[in-house]
């Protein structure tokens, strides 16, 4: 059960209505608190004299400290820190959200309330932004956390090896390091909502017994109630009730000899009020292969059974195969646990096929994990199309252990959708992936294949507002001829002086790859100098190779360039990032 | 029609204004938004042997996709009378595979062509190419190309002498302008150097296109009739003493436009073999004065002569050269083809004529050429030589390396025998690449050769030769208004069928029928076999008995080609 949340009872109320509130509190859902607190807020916004700061009109009041420590590369942990704040200080708490980016762990270490949320990413990594902090507090080095409180919340995908493994290390670490350990790690899937949402409520619930009046220390901002309006989606439209928008637009962008099946859709938001910023993404709610439903049914023995059948198109994740999924339907059936590693490369189907039991449908739902959304770089600006959303979708087609297999929602949206059908989407801003404040500040954009998305975002919007900074694009994919994703409009923005400058690298044209961290090798001298006049840079793609190796190529130009030794060339880069001009959107 | 008084062509100016063929294409080859260069520089390139093409076959899909049209180059090769070294060869494979779609073509001026190659892999392609020692410059443009030579490696001699005179010419009229080797070889202009000039040409080089051929007869594989200037090799005792001299010759027409038209050239002296060359510098020189450079469709040396008179252009000529030219001496052509198959030449030397559909080198399942062609290539031995008729040459194989070889061919699929009409056939490129393509032509010929040979076998024809050449425009790169059958595309799937050419195509062929489609070719030409097969004298070529049977008039000269049409036809 959640812990319901109360208020302190230091809150400014009288007791009575403490509990009146306590008791009106206790039976409200996170969304209507949600609502709550950004009502409260705007009222008070709404209401201050005009011109006059909202002041309190009681002194200050004193709070216990509390520092939520988050790592995110999709930003899922970066909303659930907010979450937590929102919590903590509705519980009194003065709650302050720290990027692992902006932090060293002996910053940290001064924390006696310490919240940590800790995603995971690819192959058991920290996020990007994260990993000096990491690497810092795994060091010889790391600086005792005796006194400090701490809990730690991991996120990851069960489909990979490592999963939280860097909340795992980090949880094990800080104990290490002397801390203690006031709730148990809790180690969340893709559906982390619920679970993150329980240890959240548990964790603040405790803390709030714990602490002591005389830890309290005088809160400048606690008469105001933190309320972030740039996060909060207003238009209300979530994974679970999306906004149904008609595609208007559904053309496939690569050529027909392309090894690459990439599509241009333009969606319609219209009535949706949902208002995003070039670099925001669209959640997309997919609906799986009906195929693939009934192979699953057929392999489970339930075939024919159309509740299910629905349950498994619209509702679960039917592909991805995780170990505890081998484990748990070995334990149900009896079947031989298959070796380690064997789940790498197959899918749910495998599973089934492999063991061919007959499961009932609670059997079956019950091991199948929900279905997630997919998020995808919107690639297009309001205040150039409107109310719509264009996104680039590659439609992703392999074959692994002798079966073809799709991408979900990429196949769903190229192939199952087509112009004039509806899609169910929500918006997921993206904060850390805006263009610079500064209209006159020059970006450089590194987008190969689908990662250009939110660059064709990006100049639309500073073509819209007639943004006066240079503009540069790498872009990367396969074949030159079919792979070019929007070449006229780049051809049109070079013609007007928008887009300043445009490098490729296509990998497959010739004998030896050619990727984009080869073209921004040998445009160093420029890059360089584009940097040190202050332009932000963006990296948006693969995470695991590309982004890899243009940060790899990036820390080499630094040097080559700056006469820099590594640490040095290093140190340069964090700087950039820390100033905010290098950001990125891998996935 | 003078060319003296009329506003110059548009190309004139480009030439004028390209700092000797430079223009601005080093600066287009670093834009990397378009797979295209500038338009200017699209008439410059041809000078280097290069053109901008796209595949027509995307055309229609691109304009959805957001991406322009699918630009691709083809570059030429510049090969003098067609010989490759077999390293060169292999070079030349492994720049189509690297840098261009997979193929190699030979081409009726004896060089090769890379299809299908993006601006990033140009300059790769070419310094490839030039690291084994060859080049592209002047395989296109207003400017000597590439000039070919009777492939008769079996008769040492006369084949080294005509080579010979091949590769002395070609060096000869070579631009003197470092263009080339700067755009594409990275060759570093020299400062304050002495200023270029292009002493036989000039600064806007020639009105037109200009080709050149040598024969050894009694082989006319090289056409000697359809070029700007040919030579014809005259033997005394087994050694070429020198040649006659043949102008005027050339293929192009537009469609209905009367004022163009195809030309057999005029044989018009003889020259020793020493002053060859010399011939060959005057009349150049005599075209880049007279020719029409303000209509290009009138260009051509063939149109100069048309225009000035024969005798006039002659008298024209020996003003300016050394020593006048003799009258022509007795020559006898009997083929214009090549015969599939080995050839023995002279003692422990052999050679295989090997049979290229369309001049395409490529795999297909039966008859796997390029595979084949690197494993011959790979054994070192010999010399690679391209004919005129887009066939390989494997020369000079040492007799006791003869059964390796063989053995390769049968293990490739190459050694198969064509039937008589197959093995005459010709067809230019045209779609996808080409961008003056009207209809099919290398893609649809072979197709069409199947039916007509299921005609011809009904006739008992199956191995009797005749000429059929097709091209996909009338400008005729295929020269099918000399081949006994020709046909040239007016339309997707329509074209104009032409009858009557000579088999030693010494002869241009007449209108038979216009706009037809497949089913219509057939249908004209079932009956034509079935009477040539009862009504042929000994040894008459179908090109021949077409005319003796009234089915066509018999062209004599260019100014003709489009006269004396069946009533039907006249327009």
């Amino acid at each position: 059960m959640p812990t319901s949340p109360q208020l302190p009872r230091s809150a400014p109320f009288a007791e009575d209505q403490i509990a009146a509130l306590n008791s009106v509190f206790s039976v409200t859902t996170a969304e209507q608190r949600a609502w709550l607190s950004g009502f409260l807020a705007g009222m008070q916004a709404a209401n201050a004299p005009q011109g006059v700061a909202a002041s309190p009109a009681a002194p200050p009041a004193r709070k216990v400290p509390l520092t939520i420590l988050f790592g995110t590369e999709s930003g899922n942990g970066e909303a659930l820190a907010m979450q937590a704040r929102k919590v903590a200080a509705k519980l009194g708490f003065a709650a302050k959200l720290v990027d692992m980016a902006d932090i060293t762990p002996t910053q940290a270490a001064e924390a006696r309330n310490l919240l940590v949320i800790a995603s995971t990413w690819g192959e058991g990594d920290p996020p990007q932004r994260a990993v000096d902090f990491h690497e810092a507090l795994m060091a010889d080095g790391a600086p005792s956390f005796e006194k400090t409180r701490f809990g730690v919340l991991a996120l990851g995908d069960r489909a990979y090896a490592q999963f939280c493994e860097i909340g795992r290390q980090m949880d094990e670490r800080l104990a290490a390091l002397g801390g203690t350990r006031i709730a148990d790690r809790v180690d969340c899937d893709l559906d982390y909502e619920a679970p993150a949402g329980t240890w959240i409520d548990a964790i603040l619930g405790k803390l709030n017994a714990e602490t002591t009046a005389d830890e309290a220390v005088t809160d400048e901002g606690a008469s105001i109630i933190h309320v972030d309006f740039a996060r909060p989606v207003a238009d209300g439209f979530t994974r679970a009730k999306p906004f149904q928008a008609e595609i208007t637009a559904h053309v496939r962008l690569t050529g027909s000899r392309s090894t690459s099946d990439t599509h241009h859709l333009e969606l319609s938001l219209e009535g949706s009020g949902i208002e995003y910023e070039p670099g925001d993404a669209l959640g997309v709610v997919p609906h799986n292969d009906p195929a693939l439903a009934d192979a699953i049914l057929g392999a489970a023995g339930l075939a024919g059974d159309t509740a299910l059948r629905s349950s498994l198109v619209e509702r679960l994740d039917i592909t991805t195969l995780t170990r505890k999924q081998i484990e748990d339907f070995c334990q149900l059936t009896g079947a031989r646990v298959p070796e380690a590693g064997w789940e790498t490369g197959r899918q749910v189907i495998d599973l089934l096929d492999a063991a061919a039991q007959r499961l009932t449908g609670a059997q079956l739902t019950g091991l199948l994990r929900p279905l997630p959304p997919r998020y995808y770089s919107i690639a297009s600006s309001r205040k150039s199309v409107g109310e719509e959303a264009h996104l680039l979708v590659a439609g992703l087609r392999y074959t692994s252990h002798g079966r073809d297999r799709a991408g979900v929602a990429s196949i769903d949206m190229t192939a199952r959708h087509r112009a004039g059908d509806r899609l169910n989407v929500f918006l997921r801003p993206n904060t850390h992936f805006r263009l610079p404040a500064d209209p006159n500040r020059a970006v450089i954009m590194i987008g190969p294949g689908t990662g250009v998305a939110p660059f064709r975002g990006f100049l639309q919007e500073r073509e819209a507002v007639g943004a006066a900074g240079k503009n540069w694009l790498v872009f990367g994919h396969r074949n030159y001829l079919h792979d070019f994703l929007y070449q006229l409009e780049w051809q049109d923005w070079l013609k007007d002086g928008r887009l300043n400058r445009l490098d490729v690298a296509f990998s497959r044209d010739q004998p030896a790859k050619r990727y984009v961290q080869h073209a921004l090798w040998e445009s160093r001298h420029d890059l360089y100098a584009w940097l040190k006049d202050g332009a932000a840079l963006y990296v948006c793609g693969d995470m695991n190779a590309m982004a890899k190796d243009v940060h790899a190529t990036l820390l080499r130009i630094i040097a080559d360039q700056g006469n820099f030794d590594e640490a040095a060339a290093k140190a340069e880069l964090d700087a950039i990032r820390r100033d905010g001009r290098y950001l990125r959107d891998v996935y | 029609m003078d060319g003296t008084t009329a506003p110059l062509s548009a190309n004139e100016h480009i030439k004028q204004n390209s700092n000797f063929l430079r223009g601005t294409i080093a600066d287009g080859l670093t834009r990397v938004e378009t797979g295209a260069i500038a338009d200017d520089d699209q008439q410059l390139t041809k000078f280097h042997g290069i053109y901008l093409q796209d595949d027509r076959d995307l055309r229609a899909e691109r304009g959805k996709q957001k991406m322009e049209k699918a630009f691709i180059f083809m570059a030429r090769m510049r090969i003098p009378a067609g010989i490759l070294t077999p390293a060169q060869y292999l070079a030349a494979e492994q720049v189509a595979l690297d840098r261009g779609n997979g193929t190699l073509r030979l081409t009726t001026r004896q060089t090769i062509q890379f299809h299908g190659i993006i601006k990033s892999n140009l300059r790769p392609a070419i310094q490839e190419m030039h690291e084994a020692m060859l080049d592209s410059i002047a395989a296109c443009g207003d400017v000597n190309r590439n000039v070919i030579a009777s492939v008769t490696p079996w008769r040492r001699n006369g084949h080294d002498a005509v080579t010979q005179l091949a590769e002395d010419i070609a060096t000869h009229l070579l631009p003197k302008s470092r263009a080339w080797h700067e755009i594409w070889i990275g060759e570093e202009r020299v400062a304050g150097g002495v200023e270029e000039d292009e002493p036989i040409y000039g600064r806007t080089y020639l009105p037109r296109k200009f080709k050149i051929g040598v024969a050894l007869p009694p082989s006319n594989d090289v056409d000697v009739f359809a070029q700007d200037l040919s030579f014809i090799a005259i033997e005394q005792r087994g050694r070429v003493i020198g040649y006659n001299v043949v102008v005027g010759g050339g293929m192009g027409m537009t469609h209905g436009e009367p004022e163009t038209y195809p030309r057999n050239g005029d044989v018009i002296g003889f020259c020793k073999a020493a002053d060859a060359v010399d011939v060959a510098e005057k009349i150049v020189t005599v075209q880049r004065d007279l020719g029409n450079r303000s209509n290009r469709k009138q260009a051509r040396l063939k149109y100069t002569i048309d225009r000035i008179g024969l005798d006039a252009f002659v008298a024209e000529l020996n003003a300016r050269l050394a020593v006048k030219l003799e009258p022509a001496r007795p020559y006898s052509f009997a083929t214009s083809g090549d015969t599939p198959g080995w050839m023995d030449g002279e003692k422990g030397i052999c050679h295989y004529v090997l049979r290229v559909e369309n001049g395409r080198i490529h795999d297909l399942p039966n008859r796997r050429l390029l595979s084949g062609l690197h494993a011959i290539a790979a054994l070192g031995i010999g010399r690679f030589i391209i004919t005129a008729n887009q066939n390989l040459v494997l020369a000079d194989i040492p007799t006791d390396r003869r059964a390796e070889v063989a053995a390769l061919l049968a293990e490739y699929g190459l050694d198969s025998s064509f039937g008589g009409l197959r093995r005459n056939a010709v067809a230019c490129v045209a779609l996808p690449t080409c961008g003056l393509a009207l209809a099919e032509s290398e893609r649809y010929l072979p197709d069409l050769v199947t039916r007509l040979e299921g005609e011809l076998a009904r006739n008992g024809l199956a191995e009797t030769d005749i000429t059929i050449r097709m091209t996909g425009c009338p400008n005729g790169c295929a020269r099918p208004y000399m081949s006994e059958i020709g046909l040239v595309g007016r339309s997707p799937g329509l074209y104009n069928l032409y009858l009557g050419g000579a088999h030693d195509a010494s002869r241009l062929s007449k209108l038979f029928k216009r706009d037809v489609d497949d089913d219509a070719i057939v249908a004209a030409l079932a009956p034509l076999f079935a009477a040539y097969a009862t009504d042929r004298q000994t040894n008459e070529h179908f090109g021949d008995w077409v005319i003796r049977a009234g089915i066509v008039q018999r062209t004599v000269t260019g100014l003709d080609f489009h006269a004396n049409l069946s009533p039907e036809l006249r327009s």
